[in-house]
């Protein structure tokens, strides 16, 4: 076969290059999730809260061995850098090579385990078949005791599926783009039901060994580590209201424990893609994921943060500063008092600061010198908390003012290394500067009419 | 005031305090210093450390704290901070006053300064042993032995030698912290210990590497090369996630 020829000829570091260049656009690489203890035999633990190995120079987290079984592919996704109408070099691992460079890697402490994802080969069954041929090679015959990550290919068999969820510990299926419709235009091959039938498989698979796990304590454990799933952020024109109602949605429904959000980098040419002269929509992601731990750890709804008539995030405040400014009703806030909830709200105060606040307050009364002492950001919440009845500056509770100082006392956002910052905005603009310029706004720009 | 002189090392804290509270001290007038600075008005008492009295204080502070607080003040001790010692008496103190149940909330009250003190510390500490867990490189020598230096500046490597004996139980490796001159050595099988550095003979430290460890390193340099995305080049997040204090032994970065 032809794929087999070229494997031949590639050193093995080739094959390394292509398959990590291939890969490193999918975002959903943590090591967390899983607490597992070395058994004294062979080699490997994971820890609960996962461990960062390195950071590449885009500032993100190195932690598992991020490649792609194979990046040939039989799909024609448009935003994909593999997809098969692209002329790029091809390169297949075999089994071996995967588990040699990942129990190598291990021994020398570069990473914390293997995440495999894979172009479709053949057919999704088949890629699938391949896959869990390596997994069952690296935790039977070279008995890797470590965290591992697999991307479960949409179509592939359910059987297949099942078997890989007893050696893996953690799944995960993309969902690509956060609507049907948008998956239509950009990636005709896939479609939602494949994505979804499988995700509704692990978590009754999850639920299912929960239940054998009471009956007994030592009965293998199925994906413990739980499902994430990514959506690519400004490919195609949703707003961010309805990208945070999906990932609710996910979490409700789907029992998730992230969802990933990865700005849009543009590889390929293609009409069907939008330009972004401005690179790739960083603020947006980050914003998004901003709003998804409040929607995780904060108790926020995402009908609470955007809506109907605010579908984008403000560019200048954070959500969770945004919601407050628009429900000072609810504010100021005093800390030796207020519930714990309460205190989430609080801009400036974070799960670990409102906990010590509730532990701290048990013993004496809490003033502002506390605060700053505990970790409270009080550049921030000072406009929203009281300590024994008084605020720490005299504060108007009016929307503009309170506006006014935060963002005059932020520090200017800085997104990309050139250092590009935003200008001062007034309360009016609506966030929407990601809706390209229509073609008569085009014209009457060229003829001096804007 | 009486000031007890103690020396820089977990025993000799402990029994600090054991003295302390066997000579029945007030704790708001009593002091634990490491080092030799004088106070007009105080008496002075050298403490020598004794093994049974630190064991006696260990036993109590489990028994009344729990085992997760023992751990914070054992890390805000290994902290390179000369007011440690102060800080971890008028902590333990405060808490041994307290009648109710403080067994797991030692550092709960945060706006006292001591407990505070003590627990940045510990927390300073306990962040460097999280990132050294994922920094810490070793290469192959060549009789097959795994080996790795590091320089932190808390005294952690007590810590992270379970974490990676639990890892690792069929391999022998070793870690060298540059700047204490000590040794953490796992031999395959068998409990690890420690090693300090001036009982090692010279020509143990010319060290050779095995033939394709030189493979590896290439190999994971280059892998962290490609996996970045360059229209997302940040090189000041890159810093402040990995200080540069680190790279010195990473292999990615030489």
């Amino acid at each position: 076969m032809e794929f087999l020829a070229t494997g031949q000829e590639m050193t093995l570091m080739d094959k390394l290059g292509i398959l990590t260049d291939a890969a490193k656009y999918d975002v959903a690489c943590t090591s967390s999730g899983v607490e597992r203890q070395g058994n004294g035999r062979t080699m490997g633990n994971c820890v609960a809260s996962g461990i960062c190995h390195s950071f590449s120079s885009d500032g993100r987290c190195i932690s598992l061995l991020k490649i792609l079984m194979t990046n040939e592919c039989i799909y024609d996704c448009k935003y994909c850098l593999n997809r098969c109408s692209n002329d790029v070099p091809r390169a297949t691992f075999t089994p071996e090579e995967i588990c040699t460079l990942t129990m190598e890697f291990y021994r020398r402490n570069y990473i914390e385990g293997l995440f495999l994802s894979s172009g479709i080969l053949q057919s999704p069954t088949f890629t699938m078949e391949m896959i869990y041929r390596t997994i069952w090679l690296l935790r039977n015959k070279y008995r890797f005791n470590g965290y591992i990550h697999v991307k479960a290919i949409p179509g592939a068999d359910a059987e297949l599926v099942r078997r890989i969820g007893f050696l893996v510990d953690r799944m995960s299926v993309n969902l690509e783009l956060p609507t049907a419709e948008g998956l239509k235009a950009l990636a005709p091959n896939k479609h939602r039901k494949n994505i979804l039938t499988p995700m509704r498989q692990i978590q009754n698979g999850i639920h299912a060994n929960k239940e054998e796990l009471v009956v007994y304590r030592n009965a293998p454990k199925f994906v413990a580590g739980g499902q994430s799933t990514q959506m690519i952020i400004g490919a195609t024109n949703e707003s961010d209201y309805q990208i945070l109602n999906v990932a609710e949605g996910l979490y409700r429904k789907f029992e998730l424990k992230r969802v990933f959000y990865s700005a849009f980098v543009k590889v390929n040419e293609d009409k069907a893609l939008p330009s972004l002269p401005g690179g790739p929509p960083l603020l947006r992601e980050h914003r998004l994921y901003q709003a998804d731990w409040l929607l995780r750890f904060y108790g926020f709804k995402a009908e609470e943060l955007l809506d109907e008539k605010r579908p984008f995030f403000n560019v200048m405040l954070d959500p969770k500063e945004d919601w407050a400014v628009r429900h000072l009703e609810q504010f100021p806030v005093e800390i030796n008092r207020a519930s714990y909830e309460t205190l989430l709200r609080v801009p400036g105060v974070g799960v670990k600061s409102a906990m010590r606040i509730v532990a701290a307050r048990r013993n004496t009364n809490l003033t502002f010198a506390d605060l700053k002492k505990i970790g409270v950001v009080l550049k921030r919440a000072v406009f929203f908390v009281t300590c024994n009845g008084r605020m720490m500056y005299p504060v108007k509770l009016e929307e503009d003012y309170i506006v006014r100082n935060l963002t005059n006392t932020k520090e200017r956002i800085q997104f990309g290394s050139d250092g590009m910052t935003y200008r001062q905005m007034s309360l009016f603009d609506t966030g929407s500067f990601l809706r390209e310029p229509s073609q008569a706004e085009r014209v009457t720009a060229v003829m001096g009419q804007l | 005031m009486w000031v007890y002189q103690c020396e820089d090392s977990l025993e000799g804290i402990f029994t600090g305090i054991y003295n302390a509270y066997e000579e029945k001290r007030e704790p708001e007038d009593t002091m634990l210093s490491l080092e030799q600075e004088l106070y007009l008005f105080a008496d002075y008492q050298t403490v020598k450390p004794d093994g049974e009295k630190a064991v006696k204080v260990m036993r109590t502070i489990k028994r009344r704290f729990g085992e997760e607080d023992y751990m914070r003040i054992c890390l805000t001790l290994s902290a390179p901070a000369p007011e440690k010692a102060q800080a971890v008496y008028r902590t333990v103190a405060l808490g041994l006053s307290q009648k109710g149940t403080v067994f797991g909330h030692l550092f709960d009250n945060l706006a006292n300064d001591y407990v505070h003190l003590a627990f940045s510390l510990a927390r300073g500490a306990g962040n460097e042993n999280c990132h050294l867990r994922g920094f810490v490189r070793f290469q192959e020598l060549e009789g097959g032995v795994l080996y790795s230096k590091i320089a932190p500046k808390n005294n952690i490597l007590t810590f992270l030698m379970p974490h990676f004996a639990d890892r690792f139980p069929m391999e022998n490796f070793m870690i060298y912290d540059e700047g204490r001159s000590l040794f953490g050595v796992h031999p395959a099988g068998h409990q690890w210990y420690l090693l300090g550095g001036s009982e090692v003979p010279e020509e143990a430290m010319q060290l050779k590497l095995s033939d394709n460890e030189q493979q590896y390193q290439e190999l994971f340099h280059y892998f962290c090369h490609k996996i970045a995305i360059k229209e997302r080049e940040n090189y000041m997040l890159q810093r402040n996630m990995l200080p540069l204090r680190f790279r010195e032994y990473m292999v990615e970065f030489n």
